[in-house]
């Protein structure tokens, strides 16, 4: 009977060992449409290509780059997607490890601006997003042209306004909001007065499901959100459009980025290298309307018109400075709390 | 082995599993909680810049986190109240049931426990949302002109935490009536109380022990709770746990997040351990 134990236990130690196991990559991606779409464009396809194992931690920007501040000596995770500029954070943090351009083979295709900072850990930025005004066409009668529309009364108690302590695109929605309102990066007064103001007349939300939620609910008519989720609303049914307002909308890059300090770095490169071909850039404007950085996606004419299409287009956004959002989040943070506690 | 040493030996794996698990963190938290970083949100959070009470000093001046502070204790403090309200009866009912009631009573009782309250809460985001089931009933009783919901009000934050903390209260009260003699409420009937006097002279009094500890229970954690008032009541009802949970992943401020997590510890002691020497003193 013991002996018979101890063969057991034996038998199961050795099956248990890593010997007979794949290679792992541990990932973040964001959650909900966007991670199936992952998924789909990059995670499954890489498992298989490679045969390895990609275990996905869902996580937004914020979330993740707390993770790998507080796992700066053993980081859990080799790949990390940022939004809102934290890369450039991460990076001057050395949480991030530099890439170089001989080690993509994608990396001639790609516009320079995607792959500007990756020599200094900023990885190469696969899709962006692009934050302006989503709304209902056939509730608003009159289409909103500037973020001041925000301010109509027909439109009240129909708002919807992301948190921007917990949430990029909140957080690049208020930017854009303050910058109509006549603010700047380093007074961001004018905007937090202009949300204030709405409040009373407005929902809101930290989450992108619940943007979903409240417009299918008809609870709200209009929402300063990504053009990319204005696609996802009209695929659920939903006739949402999405505008460029007058005074600009936020340039929003998402980042795929290597994490220091792990031992599987080639494999990391790798499913970078993966998830900025052609393919997968193509892949997520058709999806999910993401305006792709991969010159060679060859995007279908109805898709490009829905997208920021060529680097002219992307001129023409707005974009923040990714270090001084960097440096100035947690005052903005606090003095957001603070505007929208009741 | 001596039989005096027994004791230690017996407890020493858990005492080091405490000790590894719970002091050592909280004594680091402890640390940090009065060291502030050298510029807000500069790498590494948690940095050991420079040493002082700037953190609590910070939290003390601010009406926004007095503010915060004060929610988190007034709801907490109605939340025990109404969980006492609904719980003291289902404990009694509980206790003095026949055995086979009994067990369906607590079987009811225990199972959303066993559930997680991730899970229970979206239950309640699905009921309490406009549109939900509450603003369904509310329109068709014609109590209300449109839809509307509890979501992100004090008011849903309230019904839902005395939802999850019920069973903790119900099961507490319930053990101690347990242990009232059935014969001593029989002898108040025959000296000619009705049912409410027996309950406010006979029961209530030899039940508080059990009243007490399941109100502090409650208590404590009603105000650590993280989860479910961040879910029901939304960004612009902060409370201390979710305070604490922004620091940390959205303003990367972790000083400040452990001075808030200490002064949490500190409310909750502040509780229990008065409640525990009294007990002590009385012998129990």
């Amino acid at each position: 009977m013991r002996t018979l134990l101890l063969c057991g236990m034996a038998a199961a130690v050795a099956f248990s060992t890593p010997t007979l196991a794949q290679q792992e990559l541990v990932i973040n991606s964001f959650g909900g449409s966007y991670e199936k779409l992952h998924r789909k464009l990059v995670i499954t396809p890489f498992e298989k290509k490679y045969n390895v194992k990609v275990k996905v931690v869902t996580a937004y920007s914020s979330a993740t780059l707390a993770q790998l501040r507080a796992q700066r000596t053993n980081p859990q995770y080799d790949v990390a997607h940022f939004s809102g500029g934290l890369e450039a954070v991460a990076a001057k943090e050395k949480l991030l490890g530099p890439i170089k351009p001989s080690e993509l083979t994608n990396y001639k295709d790609m516009y320079p601006f995607a792959v500007a900072g990756i020599e200094q850990g900023r990885g190469p930025v696969y899709s962006v997003a692009v934050i302006g005004l989503l709304y209902n066409t056939k509730s608003v009668k009159k289409p909103p042209t500037s973020w001041q529309d925000l301010k109509r009364p027909d439109l009240r108690g129909r708002i919807l306004i992301t948190d921007a302590a917990s949430n990029t695109y909140g957080m690049l929605g208020m930017l854009m909001m303050n910058r109509a309102a006549g603010g700047t990066m380093d007074n961001i007064g004018p905007g937090l007065a202009f949300v204030k103001g709405l409040l009373p007349h407005a929902t809101l939300i930290s989450k992108s499901p619940e943007i979903q939620q409240n417009f299918a609910q008809g609870n709200a008519w209009i929402a300063a959100y990504a053009q990319d989720y204005a696609f996802t609303l009209t695929k659920a049914g939903l006739p949402v459009k999405f505008i460029v307002p007058k005074e600009g909308a936020a340039f929003a890059p998402i980042t795929i980025n290597l994490v220091a300090g792990r031992k599987n770095r080639d494999l990391a490169v790798k499913f970078i290298d993966f998830s900025i071909r052609a393919e997968a850039s193509r892949g997520w404007a058709i999806g999910l309307r993401y305006s792709p950085t991969n010159k060679a996606a060859k995007l279908p004419a109805d898709v490009a018109s829905q997208v920021v299409y060529g680097p002219a287009a992307v001129k023409k956004l707005v974009a923040f400075d990714a270090l001084k959002i960097g440096k100035e989040r947690p005052k903005w943070n606090e003095a957001w709390k603070r505007a929208i506690a009741k | 082995m001596s039989s005096r040493s027994e004791p230690f030996w017996l407890l020493l794996p858990g005492l080091l599993v405490l000790i590894l698990a719970f002091f050592w963190p909280v004594g680091e938290l402890l640390v940090t909680s009065f060291f502030t970083a050298p510029q807000a949100g500069a790498p590494p959070a948690g940095t050991r810049a420079s040493a002082g009470l700037a953190n609590y000093a910070k939290f003390f001046a601010d009406s926004y986190y007095l503010g915060v502070a004060e929610r988190t204790f007034r709801l907490s403090a109605i939340t025990t109240f109404f969980t006492f309200l609904l719980g003291f009866p289902l404990a009694y009912i509980m206790a003095r049931a026949g055995p086979r009631l009994r067990f369906w009573l607590i079987v009811l009782t225990v199972v959303p426990l066993m559930t997680s309250v991730v899970v229970r809460t979206f239950g309640w985001l699905v009921i309490l949302g406009r549109g939900g089931l509450l603003s369904k009933v509310l329109e068709w009783t014609g109590l209300s002109a449109s839809p509307i919901g509890l979501m992100h009000t004090e008011t849903g934050i309230v019904v839902a935490m005395v939802q999850v903390l019920l069973p903790f209260m119900a099961l507490t009260i319930m053990g101690v009536i347990a242990g009232i003699d059935p014969k001593v409420e029989e002898a108040a009937r025959t000296m000619g109380a009705g049912f409410f006097g027996v309950m406010r002279t006979v029961i209530v009094p030899l039940s508080l022990p059990g009243i007490v500890a399941g109100s502090l229970l409650t208590f404590a954690l009603s105000i650590s709770s993280f989860i479910t008032p961040t879910l029901v009541g939304g960004v612009r009802l902060p409370m201390m746990a979710g305070g604490i949970f922004s620091h940390i992943t959205g303003s990367l401020d972790w000083n400040f997040a452990a001075a808030m997590s200490m002064l949490l510890l500190l409310a909750t002691l502040a509780v229990i351990v008065p409640y525990a020497m009294l007990l002590k003193r009385r012998g129990a």
